[in-house]
């Protein structure tokens, strides 16, 4: 195994070494125009924007922009950002938007977890009847209708019935409810949604038949049996959930007004702030291959039929 | 959703606007002072103002994020709102927009007025994020390191090239620097260049607490310039240069002198603004605090302020029409001005031969011209009174006046383009016909133009035959409301000129950005907008000369170019004003820029009372003296406040004259 662990984590770190190289110099492709926004370019002249850009080391020869930056990043120094933020430290940005985006994003997976485990089980308990109608009607309309829609609905008029602030406020604990709840119905309807299709499929398993005929009670069968092999599927994506924790919602944040990242990544390729760009780039990586690690490790904890060895 | 219904709402209307082109807009509310006498509009005003509660704080919002507080290198106009309120300038205007003392207590001009002294007030300390007074006094040499900061290309100032040209020696001492920065100069030190700046550049502190500027030439409009511009502010000089790059980037990193600090700061989310204990003129401050929160979509914002969790809220037009017949209609309120205008911009040298023959052609561009329904276009933001936007000038009327009070804009020939109806299909089609006739054969082909493909790539590419009708790609955003202008513009033209001669393309680039659509050239037509930033046309149309910054269409008009160097050598600030107006109506009469209307969006309701704060008209917001109601404004109470307070600003103007 640890031989296993290894070479998936030099395999993972080359992954991100790849990435990486291959985004920063793509960045470096992008006009120079695009560092500055329309007002800019209309205030000042070609002389004012190369004197800008020099100042910003954004003329020097990739390479030596690659090296400036690596030799920085082992001194625990992010650089700065260009356009969205100007000047200000992306170590200052992320140790401030992270956390945001991190609270919401475990809260509303707990949430999604917890309800959309509840409402599998509930479909697969009252199959074909109203339980898995409702639920289905509920998952439908999640994943059919625009997501807009219901979101504007609820944040409109479930905060006026239920009197809750219409946007976040980190002193107002009321105001984390609808954004959590938001952020949560896609993975409810999710989880809700493939545990019950596993749970039916290990239903009509013969061991389990096997299993009732032999007289074992059907709820002992549904507990160490059905439910635990039918999570087995669903485990190996909770660590890639990680990156979908940190990357944050640009709906739900920019609807509820969350300072927090969602929408980052996009609007730093927007404004072309490579600087932020690669810093974001960077870290996604890092957590998408830790992410998928860490699935194969728990994937392999919980079903013994896995086995992380070369023979495997 | 919200998109989509905005999106069905305004094609609805941009049918309806085309199909009835003529038919008056909606009513406007009555004129609740029209019988009354001045005397009695003045005193209804003054017991509105006396009758009501007020309340210490102020809750607004702001929609985009406040990226750092460097009033020197910030590009964002949420960013100076929040720098207007915390450091002070030399002088400000009054509720009027005369101009008063603020940091300056008096000020000097010479006879030519190329040199302007500031005696500043004693004994004023900077504070910092808490509201401490700090150890920095604010001095007259605070005010000649604003300028040494912004002179050295190193600190990225931005927006410097009318100060730079303005402030005697300021353009040398720049470039002289940017020179050894990219080792272009190197028989000289850097540092001894920055040792130079008292006796390079026209800023000096006379004393401790007299600060003198020597401008290159003339500017009777220096005032208005000191008003609108981050970089005439103050600065503590040795604070900002022991904090380098981290000056301003937040609360914390920067200190103030003006009405406010800002006292909390949430990135994208959240400031709050605390009155300035120290502050020197207190006694005229009404609120303690103003705070701010993101509220990034006009409808939430409108429904928390519904809820009075906010006291201000702009109201679009569709949001308007909803509000009619609600119990909020009274108060919906007209927004007063804006000096920013929006207009066409024409691509002179672009890929697309059938535009570009076209496009060089007096008669076409005079077929673009009289093709517009302004009024129309303007009812997608002003559902009432659309009238009231419109704009034919680049340079906003109400913005600039000669020192007899006369509008720059009523200065021959600009007057007359201000006045003309442009709105005349008959005509444009008359001169498309003229324009056809000299450029295209008996067959329709168009004279010296290839069939081809155009590449306005990463924007689109698309096939020219080079033939009628003439091929036009308008490039615009994504945006919903510039969508529906684009299919307003393409309906009106593709009418009046006769879709048989124009093929009006649309292309709504997500990506869109100035880099990849305007800088490159790839459109035809593309819409944007100039503001009117001080009290003088050289803001605007000196960046419009065939070298100008502002030039990116590439047209070349030497008879334009020659009346702006007449203008910047004029003896006197009216002989200025009338080559300036000349050279203006040169460009929009001949239609190489087509203003339409102006950037003024509809509505708003709010509990401030108007006319409370500083007249900023150049430079930003300024809460400094605003009372807040417990209640929202009507429209009755703004009628009559609006009406008193024109009675009162023509006798204050009158007697600062």
């Amino acid at each position: 195994v640890g031989k296993y662990i290894l070479k998936r984590t030099l395999n993972s770190l080359l992954t991100v070494i790849i990435v990486f190289i291959a985004v920063f110099m793509l960045l470096r492709l992008m006009p120079l125009s695009g560092y500055f926004p329309q007002e800019m370019i209309k205030e000042t002249d070609e002389a004012t924007r190369m004197s800008y850009l020099r100042n910003q080391g954004l003329l020097d020869h990739p390479i030596v922009q690659l090296g400036r930056f690596v030799g920085n990043l082992f001194k625990g120094d992010l650089g700065r950002s260009l356009t969205v933020y100007p000047k200000v430290p992306i170590t200052t940005l992320l140790a401030e938007k992270i956390p945001v985006t991190a609270a919401f994003g475990f809260s509303s997976m707990l949430l999604g977890i917890i309800l959309g485990l509840s409402l599998g089980l509930l479909m697969v308990r009252f199959k074909d009847r109203w339980g898995d109608r409702l639920g289905t009607a509920y998952i439908l309309i999640v994943r059919a209708v625009p997501n807009l829609i219901y979101l504007f609905f609820i944040q409109v008029w479930i905060s006026l019935w239920f009197k809750l602030p219409m946007v976040f406020d980190k002193d107002i604990p009321s105001s984390w409810i609808l954004p959590v709840i938001c952020l949560a119905l896609g993975s409810i309807a999710w989880y809700a949604l493939w545990l019950r299709r596993f749970m039916v499929d290990e239903e009509n398993r013969d061991y389990v038949k096997f299993a009732l005929v032999k007289g074992l009670p059907k709820k002992q069968v549904w507990r160490r049996h059905v439910f635990k092999n039918a999570i087995i599927p669903l485990v190996i994506y909770l660590p890639s959930d990680l990156l979908f924790i940190i990357s944050g919602s640009l709906v739900i944040e920019s609807l509820y007004a969350i300072p927090g990242t969602g929408g980052l990544l996009t609007t730093a390729i927007k404004m072309q702030d490579n600087n932020l760009v690669q810093v974001i780039v960077l870290m996604y990586a890092i957590l998408s291959v830790i992410g998928v690690f860490l699935g194969d490790l728990l994937v392999a904890a919980v079903d013994p039929r896995i086995k992380l060895t070369e023979e495997a | 959703m919200k998109r989509f219904l905005a999106i069905l709402l305004a094609v609805v209307m941009v049918l309806g606007l085309v199909a009835c082109q003529s038919t008056p807009a909606a009513d406007q509310p009555e004129d609740p002072v029209a019988s009354q006498q001045p005397e009695e509009v003045v005193d209804n005003a003054a017991q509105i103002v006396e009758e009501k509660e007020y309340e210490k704080t102020y809750k607004t919002y702001f929609s985009n994020s406040y990226a750092s507080f460097n009033y020197y290198t910030t590009a964002y106009a949420t960013v100076r709102e929040i720098v207007a309120n915390c450091i002070d300038g030399l002088v400000e205007p009054d509720i009027y927009g005369v101009y008063r003392a603020s940091l300056a207590e008096d000020w000097d001009v010479n006879e030519d007025q190329t040199v302007w002294t500031f005696k500043i007030r004693e004994g004023l300390k900077w504070v910092d994020h808490t509201g401490a007074e700090t150890e920095y006094e604010v001095t007259a040499q605070d005010f000649v390191d604003g300028i040494r900061y912004i002179g050295d290309p190193q600190n990225d100032a931005y927006s410097l090239r009318v100060v730079r040209n303005l402030i005697s020696g300021l353009y040398d001492y720049y470039w002289t620097l940017d020179d050894i920065d990219c080792g272009t100069i190197t028989d000289q030190k850097r540092e001894d260049v920055v040792a130079s700046f008292d006796e390079m550049v026209g800023v000096k502190a006379i004393d401790k607490y007299t600060v003198e500027y020597t401008l290159e030439s003339s500017a009777p409009y220096f005032l208005s310039l000191i008003e609108s511009s981050m970089l005439m502010l103050p600065v503590e000089y040795d604070y900002a240069i022991a904090l380098g790059d981290d000056f301003a980037v937040d609360n914390e990193h920067m200190l103030y002198c003006g009405a406010y600090y800002v006292s909390d700061f949430e990135r994208d989310k959240a400031i709050t603004l605390t009155a300035n204990p120290h502050y020197w003129d207190a006694e005229h401050m009404t609120l303690e605090t103003v705070e701010y929160q993101m509220i990034p979509d006009g409808t939430t914002s409108l429904e928390m302020f519904k809820r009075g969790e906010l006291d201000y809220s702009t109201v679009e037009a569709e949001a308007y029409l909803s509000l009619q017949g609600t119990e909020w209609e009274d108060n919906l309120l007209p927004t007063s001005h804006s000096f920013s205008t929006n207009y066409l911009w024409l691509d002179f040298a672009g890929e697309n031969p059938e535009f570009n023959i076209f496009i060089n052609n007096q008669n076409f561009r005079n077929a673009l011209l009289y093709s517009l329904n302004r009024e129309a276009i303007a009812s997608l933001r002003e559902p009432v009174t659309p009238s009231r936007i419109l704009r034919n000038t680049i340079n906003a009327e109400g913005a600039i006046f000669d020192s007899n009070g006369v509008d720059y804009t009523d200065y021959s020939p600009l007057k007359e383009i201000k006045e003309t109806d442009y709105n005349n299909p008959e005509l444009a089609k008359q001169y498309m016909e003229a324009a056809i006739a000299e450029l295209c054969d008996a067959d329709g082909n168009i004279i010296g133009c290839e069939p081809t493909t155009v590449d306005y790539l990463p924007v689109c590419s698309f096939d020219v035959d080079g033939k009628l009708p003439v091929t036009i790609c308008y490039v615009g955003t994504d945006d919903e409301a510039e969508i529906i202008m684009a299919q307003l513009f393409k309906a009106m033209i593709e009418e009046s000129i006769g879709a048989e001669y124009i093929d009006f393309q649309i292309q709504a680039y997500s990506g869109w950005t100035y880099g990849t659509v305007a800088d490159p050239l790839n459109y035809d037509i593309y819409f944007d907008s100039l503001s009117t930033g001080y009290a003088d046309p050289s803001g605007i149309l000196t960046r419009l000369t065939t070298d100008g910054a502002e030039n990116v269409g590439c047209y070349d008009v030497p008879e334009f170019d020659a009346l702006i160097e007449k203008a910047l050598a004029a003896s006197t600030f009216e002989e200025r004003l009338q080559y300036f107006a000349e050279a203006e109506a040169y460009l929009c009469g001949n239609g190489f820029v087509i203003p339409f209307i102006s950037s003024l969006r509809g509505y708003y309701m709010t509990y401030s009372v108007p006319y409370t704060e500083p007249l900023t008209l150049y430079g930003n917001v300024k809460y400094k003296g605003t009372l807040v109601m417990d209640e929202p404004l009507t429209y009755d109470e703004y009628a009559t406040l609006k009406a008193a307070y024109e009675i009162e600003r023509a006798e204050a103007l009158a007697a600062a004259n």
